[in-house]
C-alpha cells in the first residue's frame, strides 16, 4: 500500500512536472509538493543519486552549490541539482522527481543540492547526502532561525553519522556540528591585503563554545569568524586541512595549501566571504579525490551569480547591485562593508523591506539594529536613499548610526527612487536589495542606468 | 547617573543592544558601565548605578547568566525595592522569577518576582505587539519560546490590544515592579517607542528629548497606524 502511495505520488509529480514544462512555469515547487502530500515518507523512497553533496549555512550556499554545478557540469558531468528551485524539502524532492525514471530510479549518478539549514531536520535524516558543506552558521531571520545555536542544535540532530562533513574552521559555530562525524576543514588565513577588521554589532560566540567563559580572538575578521582560544579551558578554533594563503586579485588567482603543498585555483570573485565560498568548493572536491589541475581547470570559467553582484561602468559612473537579503543582518553588513570599502564617491539605494510582511502584516526591523549600518557613514558616501514601506524606520536607523541628515531620504515608493539619486554628487552607485525584490530592484537599476545613459 | 548593560556577551540577540546605544544618545552625561560574566555587577556596591539593563539571550546564555547573577539576588532585590530603574528584555525578563521550566528540567529563577516561565523549544511564537503602558501606545515585537505563568498580583508592564500578553490568555504584557520592568518585547524597544524613552528619561531625572525624536515619532506613528489596521495579520 505504501509502495503504491509513493508510484502515485511519483507519477501524479511527473505528470505535474510535464504540464508545468509545457505552459513555461519551471522554477517551482509545486511537483514536491504534490509528491509529498500524496506520500510523506517520499524522500525516504525516490531514487537519491550514488554520489549526493548537500550544501547548507546562514550565508553564501546557493552561491557555493552554483560554483559546483558549474565546475562538475565543466569536467563533463551530468547532475541532479535544485539550482532552478527551492532548497526546502519540496524543492529536493522537485529536483529528484525530474531525474528519477517511471520506476523511481535516480537516473543520474551525482546530486548537489542547497538545503536550508532551517529545514535540517526533514533533509539530513532521509537524503542522508555524502558529504555536506556548511558554510557558517549567522544570525539571520529571527522569526524563522531564532538564533545561531539553535540551528546548530537543529542540525546537530538531523545529521546522518555517515555525512562527511566540509565546515568552517574560523566558524566556531559550524566548525563544532556533529564532532563524531568525519571531517574537512577550511580556512583563510590572514591576507596581506586584507583590511583591519571592523568592530561589528553581531558576534555571536563571545563566549567559549565548551565551558562558557570568555574567549580571546587571535584573529577575527568579521562578526564572529576568524581564529579564537579560551584561556580557561584550552579550546581553540580548529586547525585546517586547506588554508587560502593568498587572494591575486589582478591575477585572478587563490594560493591554498594542503599538507603543506601550494595549489593554485582561479578566483571567480574578490570579496573575502567569496573566498570563503571558493575555498568551500576546492575543499569538497578535494575531499572527494578530484586533482588541483582538473580542479582549477574546470573553475576557469566560473563567475558568481549575476543576479547576486553585477557591476557595469555605465558613462562615467559604475551601477552595482547586490543582493543583500533583507532580515540577514550579517548579509546586508557584508554588503555594506563592500560598499564603504569600495573607493570614490558613492551613493546607495537601499531596498531591504521584507516583500511577504510589507503585504500581510509589519516587519520587525529590530534586525536593523543587528546590521552595521555605521559602515554607511563615511564621507565617502554622498547619499543614501531608504526606499519602501519601511523607510522611516531605515532613515531612523541610519541617523542613530551617524549619518548626516542631509544625506539622508527616505522614499516611501520604489518608483520615485531613481530620479532621487544625485548623479552629479557621486562616481558609484550601489543598489541594495532583498533576495524577492530582485525584479523591483531592477527596475530602478534600469531607471539610474538610463539616467546615466542620457547624461 | 550610572547606566549599567548586565553581560552585553550574553544578553544582545535580537537588537537588544541597541536599546543601551539608544540611551546612551539620549544620555550623553550618563556613565556607560558593562558588566562581563566573572566580575561583580556595579549595582551591587554602587549606588550611583540608577538604570540596569539586560537583552534577549540563547538559552544556554540565559543559564549562565542567571548562576552569575544568583549570588548577586539578595542585592537586586533590594535596590529594586529601592527604586532602581531596570528593563530586562526577551528571554532575560525571566531571570529575576522563580522558576524557568525547560521541558528537560527546571531552572530556578532568582526568586525576586512572583513568576513562574516555560519553555517549549519546538515552538516559537512570532508576532507585533501593541499595547498601552501609563498613557501611552506601546508597539513592539515578539519572537520567543516561552510564556509566563504571573503570580497572584503580579502588576503588568503593558495592557495587550493587539499580540498576546506574558501567556497567551493573559491581559498583560511583562511586569513591572516599582521601577523595574521585565517584557518579552525584543529588539529597540526604546528606539521604537520614543514616547516611553521620553517617560524613562523623565523618570530618572534627566532633561530633554530622547535622540532623534522628531525622526523616532515619526517612525512610531507610521508603525502605529500599522498596527491599530485589523486587516494586517501579527505575523
Amino acid at each position: 500500500m505504501e509502495k503504491l502511495s509513493f508510484y502515485f505520488a511519483l507519477w501524479s509529480a511527473k505528470a505535474a512536472q510535464l504540464a508545468l514544462r509545457i505552459i513555461r512555469k519551471g522554477g517551482t515547487t509545486a511537483p514536491g509538493k504534490v509528491a509529498l502530500a500524496i506520500c510523506p515518507d517520499f524522500l525516504t523512497r525516490i531514487g537519491r543519486p550514488e554520489t549526493l553533496i548537500g550544501v547548507t549555512g546562514t550565508n553564501g550556499k546557493t552561491t557555493v552549490s552554483n560554483m559546483l554545478c558549474d565546475i562538475f557540469e565543466a569536467m563533463g558531468m551530468d547532475l541532479v541539482s535544485n539550482r532552478e528551485g527551492a532548497n526546502i524539502d519540496a524543492g529536493a524532492a522537485t529536483s529528484l522527481i525530474a531525474a528519477a525514471s517511471l520506476g523511481g530510479k535516480c537516473r543520474k549518478k551525482l546530486g548537489v543540492l542547497e538545503m536550508d539549514e532551517r529545514s535540517a531536520a526533514r533533509l539530513f535524516p532521509v537524503l542522508k547526502p555524502d558529504s555536506l558543506i556548511v558554510t557558517n552558521l549567522f544570525r539571520d531571520s529571527m522569526r524563522r532561525n531564532a538564533h545561531p545555536e539553535y540551528i546548530a542544535a537543529l542540525m546537530d540532530a538531523a545529521i546522518d553519522r555517515g555525512t562527511h562533513l566540509i565546515l568552517n574552521a574560523d566558524d566556531p559555530i559550524s566548525s563544532s556540528l556533529a564532532p563524531l562525524n568525519s571531517r574537512t576543514l577550511f580556512s583563510v588565513d590572514k591576507l596581506a591585503q586584507e583590511p583591519p577588521a571592523r568592530e561589528n554589532l553581531v558576534q555571536d560566540v563571545r563566549i567559549c563554545p565548551v565551558c562558557g567563559e570568555r574567549i580571546v580572538y587571535d584573529f577575527r575578521r568579521y562578526h564572529h569568524i576568524g581564529r579564537a582560544h579560551c584561556d580557561s579551558c584550552g579550546w581553540h578554533s580548529p586547525d585546517p586541512d586547506y588554508l587560502l594563503v593568498a587572494a591575486d586579485e589582478e591575477a585572478g588567482k587563490i594560493t591554498v595549501m594542503e599538507s603543506r603543498i601550494w595549489q593554485e585555483y582561479p578566483m571567480p570573485s574578490g570579496e573575502v566571504y567569496n573566498l570563503y565560498n571558493t575555498l568551500a568548493a576546492v575543499t569538497l572536491l578535494r575531499s572527494m579525490g578530484y586533482a588541483p589541475e582538473a580542479i582549477a581547470a574546470a573553475m576557469e570559467r566560473l563567475k558568481v551569480v549575476q543576479s547576486r553582484l553585477r557591476s557595469e561602468e555605465i558613462g562615467r559612473w559604475q551601477l552595482t547591485e547586490s543582493m543583500a537579503k533583507g532580515l540577514n543582518a550579517v548579509a546586508c553588513s557584508r554588503n555594506f562593508d563592500m560598499v564603504s570599502q569600495t573607493p570614490g564617491k558613492k551613493a546607495v539605494v537601499l531596498m531591504l523591506d521584507d516583500v511577504f510582511d510589507e503585504k500581510s502584516s509589519s516587519e520587525n526591523i529590530a534586525w536593523l539594529y543587528d546590521a552595521d549600518f555605521e559602515f554607511l557613514c563615511d564621507d565617502s558616501i554622498v547619499q543614501i536613499l531608504a526606499v519602501g514601506k519601511r523607510c522611516l524606520d531605515t532613515r531612523l536607523r541610519l541617523l542613530l548610526a551617524g549619518a548626516e541628515a542631509e544625506r539622508v531620504i527616505a522614499v516611501p515608493k520604489a518608483a520615485d527612487a531613481a530620479g532621487q539619486v544625485k548623479l552629479e554628487a557621486c562616481e558609484k552607485v550601489f543598489v541594495l536589495f532583498e533576495v524577492y525584490r530582485h525584479g523591483q530592484a531592477m527596475e530602478v537599476r534600469d531607471a539610474i542606468a538610463e539616467r546615466m545613459r542620457s547624461a | 547617573m550610572k547606566l549599567e548593560y548586565l553581560y552585553p556577551e550574553l544578553g544582545n540577540l535580537y537588537g537588544d543592544g541597541a536599546n543601551m546605544r539608544y540611551l546612551r544618545q539620549c544620555l550623553p552625561q550618563a556613565e556607560y558601565i558593562e558588566t562581563h560574566i566573572g566580575e561583580t555587577p556595579a549595582f551591587v556596591s554602587d549606588p550611583e548605578v540608577s538604570f540596569l539593563y539586560s537583552g534577549s539571550m540563547t538559552e544556554r546564555g540565559q543559564g549562565i547568566a542567571l548562576e552569575e547573577l544568583r549570588p548577586y539576588a539578595g542585592d537586586l532585590a533590594a535596590r529594586i525595592e529601592g527604586g532602581l530603574h531596570a528593563l530586562f528584555t526577551g528571554n532575560s525578563m525571566e531571570l529575576p522569577g522563580k522558576s524557568i521550566d525547560a521541558g528537560d528540567g527546571a531552572l530556578e529563577g532568582l526568586g525576586i518576582v512572583d513568576f513562574r516561565s516555560r519553555r517549549d523549544i519546538a515552538h516559537r511564537y512570532n508576532g507585533f505587539f501593541l499595547g498601552n503602558t501609563n498613557g501611552i501606545e506601546i508597539t513592539a515585537f515578539n519572537s520567543r519560546f516561552s510564556h509566563t505563568s504571573p503570580g497572584p498580583g503580579l502588576s503588568g508592564f503593558a495592557r495587550v490590544t493587539r499580540g498576546i500578553g506574558l501567556e497567551p490568555d493573559c491581559p498583560f504584557e511583562g511586569y513591572r515592579v516599582g521601577n523595574f520592568i521585565g517584557t518579552y518585547l525584543l529588539g529597540p524597544l526604546l528606539v521604537l517607542n520614543p514616547l516611553l524613552t521620553q517617560q524613562l528619561m523623565a523618570s530618572l531625572g534627566a532633561e530633554g528629548l530622547p535622540a532623534r525624536f522628531t525622526e523616532a515619532l515619526q517612525a512610531y506613528e507610521a508603525r502605529l497606524t500599522e498596527f491599530r489596521d485589523g486587516k494586517r495579520k501579527l505575523d
